[in-house]
């Protein structure tokens, strides 16, 4: 591992720093205002694509900017885990910023440009976060990102707008006193906090075991606010009041991955797997991760609002993450950090979807959406496929991410932990596959009640009698058995459904979605996470 | 040679189908349902040609695994060629009962994915051609709207976790013995738990008792011409996937099999919906091939694969004749068909008696040969006898007397008792075509079974004598029964009515189970929300208007003192503190709080 003095990992948060000037100050020019967005996402991402050939063979992209508090370097480290969440945050700014054009206009929303604004410093918070060299940068960056999302999340300004936003405040600083609490603790029994693949030697020699449980415990309870492990989730379905393209990138990707990259870096680069064993905090955490998701996937089968069914599917699935890193297998590590991408690809997918499916009906509810693959086909054909890869199945990133988690429990003996995997994902098929079925294969008139675990048992349809043909397949044969239901307006499938400013960053999304399913093996997060995983363990998985 | 190897080889037959399927809602009806055909079919040359080179090819990497896209050996032709074959055959069926485009196109990518799955060469590839299986004979379950809707949510959890538990056993294999154990060596699951795990995922698929209620729940909800589809695909597909899973037989799976012929083919006579029927023979068939399986032989194992290779045939030709009367009559019922159909619809009526002494067994027709061949070698002692037989022979010799009878059942019902009022025709030309062309199969296959023979696996390691004496007894003697049968008990059957399964006790408890557990959680996560935010508030208020509230914590007495004094004495009550005193204070507790804990 070579280290290399360069800008470019501080240009990497600047640029979009930067670009909040240009936002504000074009705030009469609404589409001058958006272009600087587009610009800024584009540097950004371009400026962390290029160290990536330089991380994968090994080099690292440090900016020193002296000291930030006696002993403790401020600088910007661009390592290969760092790269993961940054290159991940920064490619899917750009689709995410095309949608909320699409969504902030097509919605004639109020404070464009405060919500512009926000969302860059938000990406440039996330940035600092991937970059932190050691956890005191880590939790500068980490409360940076909570102070400059609450705008986003208090956006509609209504009362529960507020309230999900003191909410979203009251949890993510509490969390972040954790963190700075269990920082002070790493800091006195390591003397430093500086990331280090594989751990911080010595930590828990020099701190005895039980405090180093406490860090860990302080460490990995703050960043588990973020990553919303249960029991401390409970901001998330509420901050679902915002916007959706903040739903999407921030509260799937940047802002609830910030939490599980946090305890990547307390597992993986602070204490260390083989610490983290000797102190007995991996099946716990491991517990409370399973816990989590299956408790979280029971929630969202009652869900009748399509974001907040969202919300506490990201709930579920970060504890993927948290699961995978808890393990402390290289297969596991693998499936846990090869998630973060994976589940962003597909979580963005569905938020994109809930979005396109309010700017353009107006709908929010589950219940009221049947038959809607007439009126949004491409829309939804996204949300299928990207609910296939939430329960596991090929084609799909989340079928890759899940083989290795799998492989994870197995060798770490957690066959409990395995087959509540398995669990999982029979539940992610019973909470998504009724929004699918009923906007395709349903109409307005006879549909089952949604939720279905809150209907009778057998839904509408057990109420039918056995002999009800209700299509004319059977005799007058026709070609397109399903078009003589009214309700939703039909639309083709060549895009009228909705903006193409909508409508591309979804089929961007679910095609990364795919393209990790099909050929994990080309896409870069899939050559980082292994590089990452071997850095630590020692092991070429 | 090697140019048509190479040829061959340049990618599996199953992109081709898939492809067609992908195709297929944006041409013609017509143009779309000739290319599913065409590729369909093309399997079957493709893969008897390749036949004649096995050996793995397309070897690549998914995901770091080494797999392999196109396997060739025994197994994988015979399954190729009956998949190839009879979805080409289901195909041109579904154009003559007026299947919709997009519905074939799912149908076409189930043959697609089933045609890949059974030509793999590893683990990995099979579940996730295995997966995709799922969803798109879900797809093709939806597609129909109506009951199937939902009836297709309940398969689709059912092989959700089914499909989960097979990849559990795959992965839990590999952790175990390595990397290398995903390419198919002939060694099978290691035992213990991957096995277990492997039996209960691929026990989903083949319908093991307790595990098999979706075959009947779904298969009669769908299109006419998806039911002919879903009854050939996935319950073969998990045969072979549970030799390559015990390779070597377990005599577990073989007894499991042998009561599966039995409660099938009973819970079988009790119906009166023609493809519920149907749906219940499905397991007890299957339930012969998972006994020839078990059975740990070489003419069992190739048993087995003759039974599906025929099963497809004879139990496609079922589904198909019984569509065209669903298709002309409306009625799914046996008891609302009005019977007597057999001058009215002779052309199917004599597909379907074809299709029928197949199934049960009789001989010159193509089921006695391979059930004859899973029978014979369970003549064999394996470890509960009686009566001079094995448990196991008993089993499926009472499934094959109770085939019958339901056979018979299913063809007095409908095409003689009473006589039909309507105007009713017969198949249209094309739906006469494919019963024809699979009857003559059955019949070819039943008097010429050396044509099936050459293809099965494991050849030289076993012969097959169909037609012997005691054999051809053995056939007769079983129709008799089955015909006496069902004259002496055909009043009790109509009485006992339909019966209700396992699926009745299971529904209802999964379904009121997780909706307690789901309400329970709920409602106590929404409490503990509501504490926290209610303490929450009341911190912020008690800081914000610390008089008012420490007025509302004071007794009575007390209180009207305090009132006095913060009326005499404004802004200066109320626990208010200077900075100093505030940082004091702060300073004091994070020391004690230091102290103890350092």
């Amino acid at each position: 591992m070579t280290e290399v003095a360069s800008l470019r990992p501080l240009a990497a948060v600047a640029v979009s720093a930067v670009a909040i000037l240009g936002i504000l100050a074009a705030h009469r020019r609404p589409n001058l205002r958006e272009g600087v967005t587009l610009v800024a996402a584009a540097c950004k991402f371009s400026i962390v694509a290029s160290m990536l050939p330089g991380v994968l063979d090994g080099t690292v992209y440090v900016t020193n900017l002296g000291e930030l508090v006696a002993g403790i370097p401020f600088a910007l480290r661009a390592d290969a885990l760092g790269l993961l969440f940054a290159l991940l945050a920064s490619l899917l700014w750009i689709p995410t910023s095309l949608y909320s054009i699409g969504y902030m206009r097509g919605l004639d929303e109020e404070n464009q440009t405060r919500y512009f604004a926000s969302f860059a410093g938000a990406l440039s918070a996330t940035m600092g976060i991937a970059f932190a060299p050691n956890l005191v940068v880590l939790f500068v960056f980490y409360e940076l990102l909570t102070v400059s999302t609450y705008p986003l999340v208090a956006h509609d300004e209504t009362e529960e707008a507020r309230a999900a936003g003191r909410k979203y405040l009251a949890y993510t600083f509490g969390g972040g006193v954790a963190v700075l609490a269990g920082t002070v603790l790493v800091y006195v029994a390591a003397g430093t906090v500086g990331f280090s693949a594989g751990g911080i030697e010595g930590l828990t020699a020099g701190a005895g075991t039980n405090v180093a449980r406490l860090a860990f415990a302080l460490l990995a309870g703050g960043f588990a606010v973020k990553a919303a492990v249960m029991p401390l989730h409970s901001w998330l379905p509420d901050a679902m009041v915002a916007p959706t393209p903040v739903s999407g990138l921030l509260h799937a990707v940047a802002v609830v991955k910030s939490g599980a990259f946090g305890l990547s870096r307390v597992v993986l680069d602070v204490f260390g797997p083989e610490a983290v064993a000797e102190i007995g905090a991996g099946v716990p955490l491991a517990a409370v991760a399973v816990f989590t998701f299956i408790v979280a996937s029971v929630i969202a089968l009652r869900k009748d609002n399509l974001k907040r069914r969202l919300a506490y599917s990201t709930i579920a699935q970060l504890s993927y993450i948290v699961m995978g890193l808890a393990l402390l297998k290289p297969t596991a590590l693998v499936g846990g950090l090869l998630h973060i991408p994976a589940h962003a690809f597909m979580k963005l997918t569905l938020f994109f979807c809930a979005g396109a499916i309010h700017v353009e009906t107006h709908t929010d509810r589950i219940s009221k959406m049947a038959g809607i693959g007439k009126r949004m086909p491409l829309t939804m054909a996204a949300f299928g496929l990207a609910s296939l890869g939430m329960a596991g199945i090929p084609l799909l990133a989340g079928f890759v991410s899940k083989w290795y988690l799998l492989a994870g429990s197995f060798a770490a003996g957690q066959t409990v932990f395995a087959l509540a995997l398995l669990l999982s994902g029979v539940l992610n098929i019973a909470y998504f596959w009724p929004v699918v079925y009923q906007a395709f294969f349903e109409t307005r008139e006879e549909s089952d009640e949604k939720p279905v675990v809150d209907a009778e048992i057998g839904g509408y349809w057990s109420r039918v009698p056995d002999h009800y043909t209700p299509r004319a397949a059977m005799a007058d044969g026709g070609d397109d058995v399903h078009s003589h239901d009214e309700g939703w307006r039909r639309v083709g499938w060549r895009g009228g459904e909705a903006s193409p400013f909508v409508l591309a960053p979804i089929l961007v999304a679910v095609g990364g979605a795919v393209v990790i399913g099909i050929a994990p093996a080309t896409v870069y997060f899939f050559r980082i996470v292994r590089l990452v995983v071997e850095n630590v363990t020692g092991v070429a998985v | 040679m090697s140019a048509t190897i190479d040829l061959l080889t340049a990618m599996p037959p199953a992109f081709v189908v898939l492809a067609a399927a992908l195709i297929l809602p944006f041409v013609s009806r017509r143009v779309g349902h000739a290319l599913g055909f065409v590729t369909s079919l093309a399997v079957v040359p493709w893969a008897l040609a390749l036949s004649k080179s096995p050996g793995r090819y397309l070897e690549t990497a998914f995901m770091g695994f080494d797999v392999v896209l196109l396997n060739v050996d025994d197994f994988s032709v015979v399954m190729a060629v009956i998949f190839g074959g009879f979805g080409a055959a289901a195909v041109a069926y579904s154009y003559y009962v007026d299947a919709p485009r997009l519905q074939t196109a799912f149908a076409v990518s189930y043959v697609g994915t089933s045609v890949g799955a059974v030509m793999v060469g590893d683990w990995l590839t099979l579940i996730f051609f295995w997966e995709l299986m799922a969803v798109t004979s879900t797809l093709l379950v939806w597609h129909y709207g109506g009951k199937a809707v939902r009836a297709g949510y309940r398969y689709a959890l059912l092989h959700g976790a089914g499909g989960s538990l097979l990849m559990s056993a795959v992965v839990l294999n590999y952790v175990q013995r390595g990397a290398e154990t995903f390419v198919f060596t002939g060694e099978g699951m290691a035992s213990g738990l991957p096995a277990v795990l492997a039996a209960l995922g691929i026990g989903v698929n083949v319908g093991f008792i307790g595990l098999h209620a979706w075959i009947p729940d779904t298969y009669p909800r769908p299109h006419i011409g998806a039911s002919v589809f879903l009854c050939a695909f996935t319950t073969k597909a998990g045969v072979y996937g549970l030799y390559r899973a015990f390779p070597d037989g377990n005599l577990a799976l073989a007894y499991m099999g042998a009561a599966m012929t039995v409660y099938g083919v009973v819970y079988a006579l009790l119906q009166t919906d023609m493809r519920r029927l149907l749906a219940y023979h499905i397991q007890a068939q299957v339930g012969y091939m998972v006994a020839g399986i078990g059975m740990t032989s070489a003419l069992a194992t190739a048993g087995g694969f003759a039974h599906v290779f025929n099963h497809i045939l004879y139990k496609g030709l079922l589904f198909m004749t019984a569509g065209v009367l669903v298709y002309r009559t409306g009625q799914n019922s046996l008891k609302k068909l009005g019977g007597g159909l057999w001058r009215r619809t002779p052309v199917t009526f004599v597909a379907f008696a074809v299709a029928a002494l197949s199934i049960s067994g009789f001989p010159g027709f193509n089921g006695f040969v391979s059930k004859g061949m899973i029978t014979a070698a369970a003549h064999k002692k394996h470890i509960f006898v009686v009566g001079g037989e094995d448990v196991l022979w008993w089993l499926m010799m009472a499934g094959a007397v109770g085939t019958f009878m339901s056979f018979v059942k299913f063809g007095y019902y409908a095409f003689f008792k009473g006589s039909y009022d309507g105007d009713v025709r017969d198949g249209n030309v094309g739906q006469k075509v494919a019963v024809s062309s699979l009857a003559v199969a059955c019949f070819a296959l039943g008097v010429a079974p050396g044509l099936l023979f050459s293809i099965l696996p494991l050849s030289g390691e076993w012969t097959a004598h169909p037609f012997t004496v005691s054999h051809l007894i053995e056939g007769f003697v079983l129709a008799l029964l089955g015909i006496v049968g069902f004259y002496v008990a055909r009043g009790a059957i109509s009485k006992v009515g339909s019966g209700r399964d396992v699926d009745a006790a299971y529904n209802p408890a999964v379904f009121y189970g997780t909706r307690a557990f789901a309400r329970g959680t709920t409602t106590v996560y929404a409490g503990v929300d509501a504490a926290v935010v209610r303490l929450a508030q009341f911190c912020v208020r008690a800081v914000n208007q610390p008089t008012e509230t420490v007025q509302a914590i004071l007794p009575d007495g007390l209180r009207e003192r305090y009132e006095e004094r913060v009326n005499s004495k404004p802004g200066e009550t109320g626990l208010r503190a200077g900075i100093g005193d505030t940082v004091f204070v702060v300073s004091l507790v994070l020391a004690v709080i230091l102290y103890l804990f350092l």
